[in-house]
């Protein structure tokens, strides 16, 4: 292999991180605003990816219908989950929710078992076309979209976040619940939106892993937790830009090692970086800032 | 009556995947590494009596020495991180153990046929226990007896002056720091104990099933060993035995007849227990009112 092949599979690797990015920052916009961690979040994306193709196979409806009703149900699933894993569940047991969490991606994991008979299903091509060339290098059109769609979700969320009421109400609540419910912002109804914001995130990256891999299979709801959970910490907690970064870094790293050894080795380097993150810099790319309470 | 006894060795090695969970989640640390402690209990063990023809007894307990050896290991960078980040460097570290095994090749030529771990193909052959003409009586009043032992010690190890300093740091790292706790030592002390039960129950699950491979060993797996102790609550050890005999008595045996949908039920049930009883099933209250009864029995006795 020369430079030029090392360059590519980098390259490869970081548009299809992409996808590890949304799921990265799912999982910290939940731990960022509830300070609790929600461990059926990637199943749940897949499951609102699901949702998408039951559409298209049950309703018939048109190919580019799977992509909206994704994101929507996966919007409605993140809600659920807050209803039945935080809401009523004291504040006082984290332990409690992070098992509930587990308990619902245990749930969704076997639904989605039970309702395609463990045969994977081909996902929609979002994107077809060409692939780019550019110079000495080859950029796939389906793994360009997908990259691109998930930078315009990433500015879309920072948007939402630093400019709308709603964002602005999140930010206050996860640095001082107390104080944000004096000033009138109700804890519930803020901290039940920020799941379904989380949620419809969730059905963008569902849909963009279902688009970059080309099928959804229950096998692979684990492996996705766990790199979604390891961009999450290497971005550092609670910092959106660190899982972007973190995403991309661990898709190209993750590419690299699997043509320099081999498929069932991957993932071993990929679980030595987080050690190496660890030991080096636990704080994680973009360490949030000290004081927070 | 076989049946009832491979049940009683079932819910014994998960007692031991439960307990192990149990000594860290003490300490208010959440570790999704013991299913990979147990992966190397089993390996080792497995190694030890195929490939070395240990005896079984020393090559549990060794197989125990070397996961705690991995446990105290891993506890010292993971133990520096809290929280969620713990969550994830233990998951991590018990995915990089499946992926190990996944591509570890030992195999020794030995009595015409070949022997030991075979990467994917898993690792076949842990015949000791029928080569030896052990019954599955003698196998199970051996699980019995191991995990009677290990209750017996945690049941100790609770009363103890060690186990009032598991529990401060679990209750208020920063209280328990200002009077002088070492949080690293407590935290790694804990990890390396639940790694040694881990490994011994690894050990034993090996020559349960003559067969291993790394599927045994995923995600699930770490899962259940925390969910036993917080189903059951981090009131005392017999919380997580309840828990056990609760899913795999129960749930996983008792509705055989459902098929394959109590898997589904499972996940529903883990939900709705923690929304009833978010501190476990048995919780500081429910422990007051069985020890009371037990002591009016007592007086009237």
């Amino acid at each position: 292999m020369g430079v030029v092949d090392y360059i590519q599979t980098i390259i490869d690797g970081a548009l299809f991180g992409a996808t590890y990015s949304l799921i990265g920052i799912g999982f910290t916009l939940v731990f960022g605003v509830m300070q609790r961690i929600n461990m059926s979040y990637a199943s749940t994306s897949l499951a609102g990816a699901y949702c998408g193709l039951m559409g298209q196979h049950l309703l018939g409806l048109p190919l580019w219908c799977a992509f909206p009703l994704s994101i929507f149900a996966s919007g409605l699933i993140g809600y659920l989950v807050y209803l039945t894993c935080f809401r009523f569940i004291p504040v006082a047991s984290p332990l409690a929710s992070l098992m509930a969490t587990v308990g619902v991606l245990l749930f969704v994991e076997e639904m989605i078992v039970r309702a395609t008979a463990g045969t994977p299903h081909n996902f929609p091509a979002i994107f077809e076309g060409n692939s780019i060339e550019i110079g000495a290098f080859v950029l796939r059109a389906d793994l360009v979209g997908v990259f691109l769609v998930g930078v315009l979700t990433m500015i879309l969320l920072m948007a939402v976040l630093f400019r709308a009421r709603l964002g602005v109400a999140t930010r206050a609540v996860a640095q001082q619940p107390i104080a944000a419910q004096l000033c009138g912002m109700r804890l519930q109804t803020v901290n039940g939106l920020t799941f379904v914001i989380a949620g419809l995130l969730g059905g963008v990256a569902g849909a963009m892993t279902g688009a970059a891999v080309g099928i959804l299979s229950p096998l692979i709801t684990i492996p996705v937790t766990v790199k979604g959970l390891i961009v999450t910490v290497i971005g550092g907690l609670g910092s959106i830009p660190g899982a972007i970064v973190a995403g991309l870094m661990v898709g190209a790293f993750e590419n690299l090692f699997q043509a320099l050894r081999s498929v069932s080795e991957r993932d071993i380097y990929v679980m030595l970086l987080l050690f190496a993150f660890l030991v080096l810099r636990p704080g994680g790319i973009v360490s949030p800032g000290r004081g927070r309470d | 009556m076989d049946f009832y006894y491979s049940l009683a060795q079932i819910i014994g090695f998960h007692t031991l995947l439960g307990l192990s969970a149990y000594v860290v989640l003490l300490t208010g640390q959440v570790s999704f590494a013991q299913g990979g402690f147990f992966a190397i209990g089993a390996y080792v063990a497995g190694m030890l009596t195929v490939i070395s023809g240990w005896h079984v007894i020393p090559a549990m307990l060794a197989a125990g020495s070397i996961a705690a050896l991995a446990a105290c290991l891993v506890g010292f960078p993971a133990l520096r991180v809290r929280g969620l980040m713990l969550v994830v460097a233990t998951l991590a570290f018990g995915e990089a153990v499946r992926l190990f095994f996944f591509n570890f090749d030992y195999q020794v030529e030995k009595g015409g046929s070949k022997g030991g771990p075979l990467g994917g193909e898993g690792f076949r052959q842990i015949r000791w226990f029928p080569e030896h003409g052990w019954t599955t009586f003698e196998v199970m009043l051996l699980v019995l007896i191991v995990v009677g032992l290990v209750i017996g010690a945690l049941w100790w190890i609770d009363r103890s002056r060690l186990g009032s300093v598991l529990r401060a740091v679990g209750e208020d790292e920063l209280a328990a720091q200002s009077v002088g706790i070492d949080l690293t030592a407590v935290k790694v002390t804990a990890m390396t104990i639940g790694g040694f039960i881990a490994g011994v129950g690894g050990a034993l699950y090996a020559h349960y099933t003559t067969y291993i491979e790394h599927t045994n060993f995923t995600v699930l797996l770490a899962v259940f060993a925390i969910a036993y102790p917080i189903l059951g609550g981090l009131q005392s050890v017999f919380g997580t035995i309840v828990a056990v005999i609760f899913v795999q008595g129960i749930l996983v045996e008792g509705l055989r007849f459902l098929g394959d949908w109590r898997s589904l039920l499972f996940g529903a049930l883990i939900v709705l227990v923690m929304n009833l009883r978010p501190k476990g099933l048995i919780d500081g209250a429910a422990a007051r009112r069985v020890a009371r009864l037990l002591r009016r029995e007592g007086r009237h006795a």
